[in-house]
């Protein structure tokens, strides 16, 4: 109890933390770092739920993070409609989908998900740049305007300034991972470890996979989509780069490197992650080889992720001689 | 006479050509310790897994109760009172021997999605009831001390005995066993009896699939017998043991006459 309530602290202080950061330093360099991580943060978050806990190995967050970032651009643009409310809906959208592929390709096999988590993240590429009465194409919406976020008690926040952005999706990362951690140490993420553990043996104990495993897309793909909502209010952009490899790419490094199914070793590659190519900016020319480096180190040193070096050394402690002695 | 716990009838499955189970029909009664034999490829684990809803059945159909369990997924079955376990033994090596078993009570406690996000009284209970069961069910198998203990760290055996506890964990009506001491040491096989005696003893009907026939003849009071899909015998153990089909069976044609004729 005394290691919980410890555990609670260190997360209050340690987010109280990152909300103080733009009062002790303006740099917008800073900032922009924090904002990476936020919307990383949230995206691998939603993967390791999906992958690391259920054990579906996804290509599709890409394609959620976009469709959120398209639909909430559209609506404030077209429709005149507010950044919440717009993310949000971009969110619900991108949920949907999820539900329609996880359903359609689940009745087959995993690996079945996988190749259609693939192929959709490409098509909402190429639905991107031709649909272009919708999307505008490869030229995208740009200039998106900056957006009034109204508050409880009739307050309006323009987010005008760099700060304002890093608040607004630091507190919907703080928001993403409660439910993230909610969900992933109640009993339905005991449920979604034992399907990717064990399939047939949770079937047989009356665990029906497909739903477990519907929730956990749907709950990725919709915090997928608000993040993506908001990101691309931050870039004033949405073009079809959005729906670009580098981040699928990026949040599997995060959780493979962080560990799958363990939620603080994925928050802390994701920290890692975000801020590694920019701490690597010393030496210009052997940037990426030196993040091809670290990278390779991590897979050496941790096979399993952070998190499954955590866990080796659990199994480890049951396993000194005396423990186990009848 | 009360109608049997489970009735399966003319269960019939093919692989392409081959007819691996033909036209089988058994009932196993209600508090009752069934044992099911049969040489490899007899059609055994087939039956287990088309009852169980693992595979599909090509004919027939299937009761618990008198409900229907035919064409049923596998978690429905389970849902349904019938529970199995499988011939590799499986555990989620990750969770701990406590949540090993608890996952297999959560399905049944009535408990929804939001109220266990929710965490609140009702989910508190049935948690607390899961958990108090699955350590009474580890002290039955021997496991207790290692109920805060990854799965992982378990031998052969010892996870044999969990995924047995596993099986009884929701309060199943029936349980099948797909060969529960193959592999596994003389020491065990006497603890795994012992403890299938005394879940029996709590109510518990049990059916079991077994390779040895040893410990199935000293275990069970009644026995059936299957070869190349069909069911050859289904009697009282001493009088399988005479039946010259089951001796055919598992020594061949001349083996079985020579015994007939106490040559040797």
């Amino acid at each position: 109890m005394r290691a919980g309530w410890l555990r609670a602290l260190l997360v209050v202080l340690g987010v109280a933390a990152l909300f103080a950061i733009p009062r002790v330093t303006g740099n917008e360099y800073v900032l922009a770092l924090g904002v990476s991580f936020a919307t990383f943060s949230v995206l691998s978050g939603g993967l390791n739920l999906v992958y690391g806990y259920t054990g579906l190995l996804s290509f599709a967050q890409v394609g959620f993070f976009g469709i959120g970032g398209y639909t909430a651009a559209l609506l404030v643009t077209e429709q005149g409609w507010s950044l919440g409310t717009a993310a949000a809906a971009g969110g619900v959208l991108a949920a949907l989908v999820g539900l329609v592929i996880g359903y359609s390709s689940l009745r087959l096999s995993r690996h079945a998900f996988a190749i259609v988590s693939l192929s959709f993240a490409l098509l909402c590429l190429l639905v991107a740049l031709e649909w272009v009465s919708l999307t505008r194409g490869a030229m995208g919406i740009p200039g998106l305007p900056i957006p009034t976020v109204s508050l409880p008690g009739g307050l309006r926040w323009r987010l005008g300034r760099p700060a304002d952005f890093y608040y607004l999706l630091l507190g919907f990362a703080v928001v993403a991972h409660a439910v993230i951690y909610l969900v992933v140490t109640s009993r339905l993420g005991r449920a979604m470890r034992a399907i990717k553990l064990n399939e047939p043996l949770a079937q047989s104990q009356g665990v029906n996979p497909l739903s477990y495993k519907l929730l956990a897309i749907a709950l990725s793909a919709l915090l997928a989509g608000m993040v993506g909502g908001l990101f691309v209010f931050y870039l004033t952009i949405v073009d079809p780069s959005i729906f670009d490899f580098y981040y699928t790419e990026t949040m599997l490094i995060m959780v493979i490197i962080g560990g799958p199914g363990s939620f603080w070793g994925v928050l802390g590659s994701s920290a890692a992650l975000a801020a590694l190519p920019d701490l690597l900016r010393f030496t210009t020319d052997l940037r990426m080889v030196l993040y091809g480096a670290v990278l390779i180190a991590a897979m050496l040193l941790f096979p399993g992720g952070v998190g499954g070096w955590l866990q080796r050394r659990r199994l480890a402690r049951w396993r000194r001689p005396g423990v186990m002695a009848r | 006479m009360t109608a049997a716990l489970l009735q399966v009838r003319g269960l019939t499955k093919r692989y392409l050509g081959l007819t691996a189970v033909d036209d089988v029909s058994y009932e196993v009664e209600a508090g009752t310790v069934v044992g099911l034999i049969g040489p490899n490829g007899s059609g055994k684990s087939t039956i287990v897994d088309c009852i169980s809803g693992f595979q599909p059945a090509d004919g027939g159909r299937w009761f618990l109760d008198g409900h229907e369990l035919t064409g049923l997924s596998p978690h429905r079955v389970a849902r349904a009172g019938m529970t199995r376990t499988f011939q590799t033994v499986r555990a989620y090596d990750e969770l701990t021997l406590l949540d090993n078993l608890c996952v297999a009570a959560q399905e049944s406690d009535g408990v929804g999605w939001l109220q266990a996000l929710g965490r609140g009284p009702r989910l508190r209970g049935a948690e607390a009831a899961a958990e108090a069961r699955g350590r009474n069910l580890l002290a039955t198998v021997g496991l207790a001390e290692y109920a805060g203990a990854p799965a992982g760290i378990l031998s052969y055996g010892q996870r044999k005995l969990l995924t047995i506890a596993a099986s009884m964990m929701a309060r199943p009506r029936l349980v099948v066993l797909d060969e529960p001491v193959a592999g596994v040491n003389p020491t065990m096989i006497r603890r795994i009896e012992q403890v299938i005696h005394q879940l029996n003893a709590e109510g518990v009907t049990l059916l079991i699939v077994e390779h040895n026939v040893d410990f199935i003849m000293s275990l069970c009071r009644r026995v059936i017998v299957l070869e190349a899909g069909r069911t050859i015998a289904d009697g009282a153990p001493a009088m399988i043991r005479s039946d010259p089909r089951v001796l055919a069976a598992y020594l061949g044609q001349r083996g079985a006459a020579e015994l007939g004729h106490g040559r040797r």
